[in-house]
C-alpha cells in the first residue's frame, strides 16, 4: 500500500511540476525580454509642403509597393493656393490617437497598433465601406479585388526592418522627413517640439499622431 | 459628394424606414384597439405583414453591398461584435426586428383569417408552427406587437444616428437640429419620414386599395397626415437652414440640394410628390369631408415615392469635408 501512495504522491508531483512548468515557462521568458526594456516607438512622418513640388514620386512609388492597380495609391494629391501660387497638400493615412475608422468598424477590422500605426486586418473586413466615410481625410481607397478596405500602412514591414517608408525614399526635394518621435534629438522630434509641424486640421478632433506637416506662411 | 455608398444603401434606408413605421401603425391599431372595430382591418394587416419581408430585402440589399462579406458571408457574424459602432447596433436590431415583426405578421394572417388555421394543420410540413397557434392568439399578437413597435423605432432611428456618426468627415450628414442645439437631425427626420411612409403605404395604399375609401375607417386621417407633413417640412427646413449658416461642404451640400444638381431630385421628386401633393390632397378632405379613392392612393404612393428619394437625396449629397 505506501508503495501505491508513494507512486500517486510521485505521479502527483510530476504532473504538479509539469502544469508548473507550462505555466510558468512563458512567465520566464516574458521576463527576460521585458528586461530589455526597449522604449516604445512612436514614429513621425513630416511633409513640408514648402518645399513639395507636387512631381507625385511618392504616389507612384506608393503604388508600386503596395501593389497596386494603376491609378491608386494611399496617397492624394490636393492642389492649393491660387493659380499663380500653388503648393500641394499630399494627404495619406494620419494614423490617428483617435481614429474614427475604427470607433465606426462594425468588426475589429481596423485597429490601432501600441506604436500609433493604425492598421487593417483583412482577414476581418466587411467591406461595408462605413470606415471610408468616416474618415475625415478621405485617406481609405476600397481594394476591389479582395473586397476590403485598404490605406497607408506606413509599409511598417520595412520601418520595423530599419528601412523607409516607400513615399520618404522616392521624395525628390526631400519634403518628407522620417523618424522616431520619441528620440528628442531626432529632426522629426524637434521639428514637432519647436511647433513647425503640426497636425493637419486638428480641429476634426481625431489628434492625428504620425503624420505631421509645415504648412506654408500665410 | 461621397461614392462609397449608393442606392442599394438608399433604397436599404428607405425600406428600413417604412417597414419599421408601417409596423408602428400596425401596433397603434392593435393598442388603440381601433384594429376590432371592424371585421377586417387591412391596414394592420398590411403593417403587420410586409415589415418582415421589406426588412428581409433591405438586408439582402446591405449584404450584395458589402464587398468581401458578399462573398465570404461567415464574415458577417463579425459584424456583431464592435459596439462602438453604429452598424453593429443596426446588424442586431435587424437580427432581433427581422423575426419579431414576422412572428407578428404571421399572428395577424391567423387572426384575420381564421381559415389560415385550418390550412396549416393539413400541411404536415407546417405542424411545427403549432407552438405558435396554440397561444392564446391576440395576447400573444399584441407582445410581439408591442416589442416589434419598440424595435421598430430603433430600427427607424438608427438608421440617421448611422450616418451623421461620421462626424466631421462629411458634416451635412451630422448638422444639428438648430445651429445651437447639438443633436443631429438626421435621426429625427428619418423618425418621422418613417412614420410617414408607414401611413402611406398602410391606410392611404393598403386601405384605400382593399376598401375604396378610409373615411370612416380613420376620419383624423388627413390631420395626422397634415401634421406630419407640416412636422417633416420644419425638420427638413432647420436642416437646410443649419447646414447653411454652418458653412463649408454641408452648406455645399444643402445649396446642392435646394438650387444645385440635386434641386431636381428635390423639388419634383420630394416635395412635389411627399409634400405639397399629399397637402392638397388631404386639406382638401378635410374642406370637403371626403377623400376619392384616387386621391387617397395618390398621396400615399406620393409619400411612398418622396421617402424612397429623400434617403437617395440626403446619401447622395453628402460632400466630404474639404481639406
Amino acid at each position: 500500500m505506501p508503495a501505491t501512495i508513494s507512486r500517486r504522491r510521485f505521479l502527483g508531483l510530476t504532473a504538479a511540476a509539469g502544469v508548473a512548468a507550462a505555466l510558468g515557462l512563458p512567465l520566464l521568458r516574458k521576463e527576460a525580454s521585458s528586461a530589455e526594456e526597449r522604449p516604445k516607438a512612436r514614429y513621425a512622418l513630416i511633409i513640408d509642403t514648402t518645399k513639395c513640388t507636387g512631381c507625385g514620386a511618392c504616389i507612384e512609388a506608393c503604388r508600386q509597393r503596395n501593389k497596386l492597380p494603376e491609378g491608386l495609391s494611399y496617397i492624394r494629391r490636393i492642389v492649393k493656393g491660387n493659380e499663380r501660387n500653388p503648393w500641394f497638400l499630399m494627404v495619406q493615412c494620419q494614423h490617428c490617437a483617435n481614429p474614427p475608422c475604427a470607433t465606426v468598424c462594425p468588426t475589429h477590422a481596423t485597429y490601432r497598433r501600441e506604436d500609433g500605426v493604425v492598421l487593417i486586418d483583412p482577414r476581418l473586413c466587411v467591406g461595408c465601406k462605413y470606415c471610408m466615410q468616416a474618415c475625415p481625410y478621405q485617406a481609405r481607397i476600397f481594394d476591389e479585388k479582395r473586397g476590403v478596405a485598404d490605406k497607408c500602412w506606413l509599409c511598417l514591414p520595412w520601418v520595423l526592418g530599419g528601412g523607409l517608408p516607400a513615399c520618404v525614399e522616392a521624395c525628390i526635394p526631400g519634403a518628407r522627413i522620417f523618424g522616431r518621435a520619441d528620440d528628442p534629438q531626432s529632426e522629426v522630434a524637434q521639428l514637432i517640439a519647436s511647433g513647425r509641424a503640426k497636425p493637419l486640421h486638428p480641429e476634426f478632433g481625431t489628434e492625428p499622431s504620425i503624420l505631421f506637416y509645415i504648412m506654408p506662411e500665410e | 459628394m461621397q461614392t462609397a455608398w449608393g442606392w442599394p444603401i438608399a433604397i436599404y434606408l428607405f425600406l428600413g424606414g417604412m417597414g419599421a413605421g408601417a409596423l408602428l401603425i400596425a401596433a397603434a391599431f392593435e393598442f388603440s384597439g381601433k384594429r376590432y372595430q371592424y371585421d377586417f382591418c387591412p391596414t394592420a394587416l398590411v403593417g403587420a405583414t410586409v415589415p418582415g419581408p421589406l426588412l428581409i430585402l433591405g438586408t439582402l440589399l446591405l449584404i450584395f453591398d458589402l464587398g468581401a462579406g458578399r462573398r465570404e458571408p461567415w464574415r458577417i457574424l463579425y459584424m456583431y461584435t464592435h459596439f462602438s459602432s453604429v452598424m453593429t447596433w443596426g446588424v442586431w436590431l435587424l437580427t432581433l426586428f427581422i423575426p419579431v415583426a414576422l412572428i407578428y405578421g404571421f399572428l395577424e394572417i391567423l387572426d384575420a383569417f381564421p381559415a389560415t388555421r385550418q390550412w396549416l394543420r393539413s400541411r404536415r410540413w407546417l405542424r411545427w408552427t403549432a407552438f405558435l397557434w396554440n397561444l392564446p392568439l391576440r395576447q400573444t399578437k399584441r407582445i410581439f406587437a408591442g416589442v416589434g413597435a419598440v424595435l421598430a423605432i430603433g430600427v427607424a432611428t438608427y438608421t440617421g444616428i448611422l450616418i451623421s456618426a461620421v462626424g466631421p468627415a462629411i458634416p451635412f450628414w451630422s448638422t444639428w437640429v438648430l445651429p445651437f442645439i447639438p443633436i443631429p437631425m438626421l435621426p429625427v427626420l428619418f423618425l418621422v419620414s418613417a412614420i410617414s411612409t408607414g401611413l402611406g403605404l398602410t391606410v392611404d395604399l393598403a386601405a384605400t386599395l382593399a376598401l375604396g375609401s378610409v373615411e370612416q375607417r380613420l376620419k383624423s386621417l388627413p390631420w395626422i397626415h397634415l401634421a406630419l407633413i407640416g412636422a417633416e417640412t420644419l425638420l427638413l427646413g432647420m436642416m437646410l437652414i443649419t447646414a447653411l449658416m454652418a458653412g463649408g461642404s454641408a452648406a455645399k451640400s444643402a445649396q446642392e440640394i435646394i438650387a444645385g444638381s440635386y434641386a431636381i431630385v428635390f423639388w419634383f421628386l420630394i416635395v412635389l410628390p411627399g409634400f405639397i401633393f399629399p397637402f392638397v390632397v388631404h386639406a382638401y378632405a378635410i374642406g370637403l369631408g371626403r377623400h376619392s379613392p384616387v386621391s387617397g392612393v395618390g398621396s400615399g404612393m406620393g409619400i411612398v415615392i418622396s421617402g424612397l428619394f429623400l434617403r437617395y437625396l440626403i446619401l447622395i449629397s453628402g460632400i466630404p469635408a474639404a481639406l
